[in-house]
């Protein structure tokens, strides 16, 4: 049970980690377009679409880069957590208002769109990744406290 | 307080430490390297970087951004819209009013774009939104050409569309 739970938590934590490593690096590389992506939200004034658009993938960036080194694991899945839960908010609030848009989560340039819903759920399924890191960390810190 | 409350306060501070160490990396970082963009964008300067030929002056004046709101005022004033696009794109869907001005086609429709449009007035160039240099690089060679003032919209013909603003075309 121990080593299933191990095993879980670690390929939980490559998953997330390389995830939004890619997610980062993608977006890192053409941050102009990643503003366009941001500013078709209709959330920001518009210079802050660019500087979301400055900060937000090399957030991803690091923070995924963590989780694949095993270092920093807590803070930098909380980080990834309250991303994504940001990203989830704007998703909902972009079916709410019924525009249909690609969600930019990925290539900015995508030239299949991820309609709000479907990254949607793909964010529901990342946030499962987060908790599962998240708890199965706790669980591994504690057990190793108490044998320690 | 507990020994297990102290451990568990000393974990949470440290947690928040963490967090904000990652958080400093993150802006320290994007904002270096994304310094240019971001200064543009909070001045009001075009972010795009338009493809300028070596062979241009060093002169070269820039189309200046505006946001949907403004397009809406200035089209109420007399403004002219002009889709960078391809024509196709055009065909399909355009901003309702807009003529269509490919920044492909330049060199062929130039002359009788000039022809028909006065020098003073406002032209609004707009192409696929965020991350197109079409419309910018339009802007510069209609600002180089004696229009007097060429302006971006940024957002384009996505951010209008998805506003649910007025669009025309052969496939509305």
């Amino acid at each position: 049970m121990k080593t299933l739970r191990l095993v879980l938590f670690h390929a939980s934590r490559l998953l997330l980690g390389s995830t939004f490593v890619y997610a980062g690096l993608i977006k890192a590389d053409d941050p102009v377009a990643f503003a366009g992506q941001v500013a078709n939200y209709q959330l920001l004034p518009y210079a802050w679409n660019y500087l979301v658009a400055a900060i937000l993938p090399w957030l991803e960036l690091i923070c995924g880069a963590l989780l694949i080194l095993n270092r920093w694991v807590r803070p930098a899945t909380l980080i990834l957590g309250l991303l994504n839960l940001v990203f989830m908010v704007a998703l909902v609030s972009l079916i709410v208002r019924g525009i249909d848009i690609d969600c930019g989560c990925f290539r900015p340039d995508a030239e299949v769109k991820t309609s709000p819903l479907a990254a949607l759920w793909r964010d529901a399924g990342l946030m499962v990744l987060v908790v599962l890191v998240w708890v199965l960390d706790r669980r591994k810190n504690r057990q190793e406290s108490a044998h320690g | 307080m507990s020994r297990y409350g102290f451990r568990g306060l000393a974990a949470g501070r440290r947690l928040l430490l963490e967090v904000a160490v990652i958080g400093a990396a993150a802006m320290a970082i994007g904002l270096t390297v994304n310094y240019g963009m971001v200064m543009n964008a909070f001045s009001g300067k075009t972010v795009a970087t338009p493809v300028v030929s070596p062979s241009q002056p060093e002169e070269v004046r820039f189309p200046d951004p505006v946001e949907m709101d403004e397009v809406r005022e200035l089209l109420v004033d007399g403004a002219l819209l002009i889709d960078a696009r391809h024509q196709d794109d055009y065909r399909k869907a355009h901003i309702a009013g807009a003529v269509s001005l490919p920044l492909g086609t330049i060199t062929e429709q130039l002359a009788s774009f000039q022809a028909q449009v006065a020098k003073d007035r406002t032209l609004v160039a707009y192409c696929n939104g965020f991350g197109c240099p079409d419309s910018f690089d339009l802007g510069i060679i209609l600002l180089k050409n004696g229009f007097q003032d060429v302006l971006v919209f940024e957002g384009g013909f996505p951010e209008w569309r998805d506003a649910g603003l007025p669009i025309e075309g052969e496939g509305q």
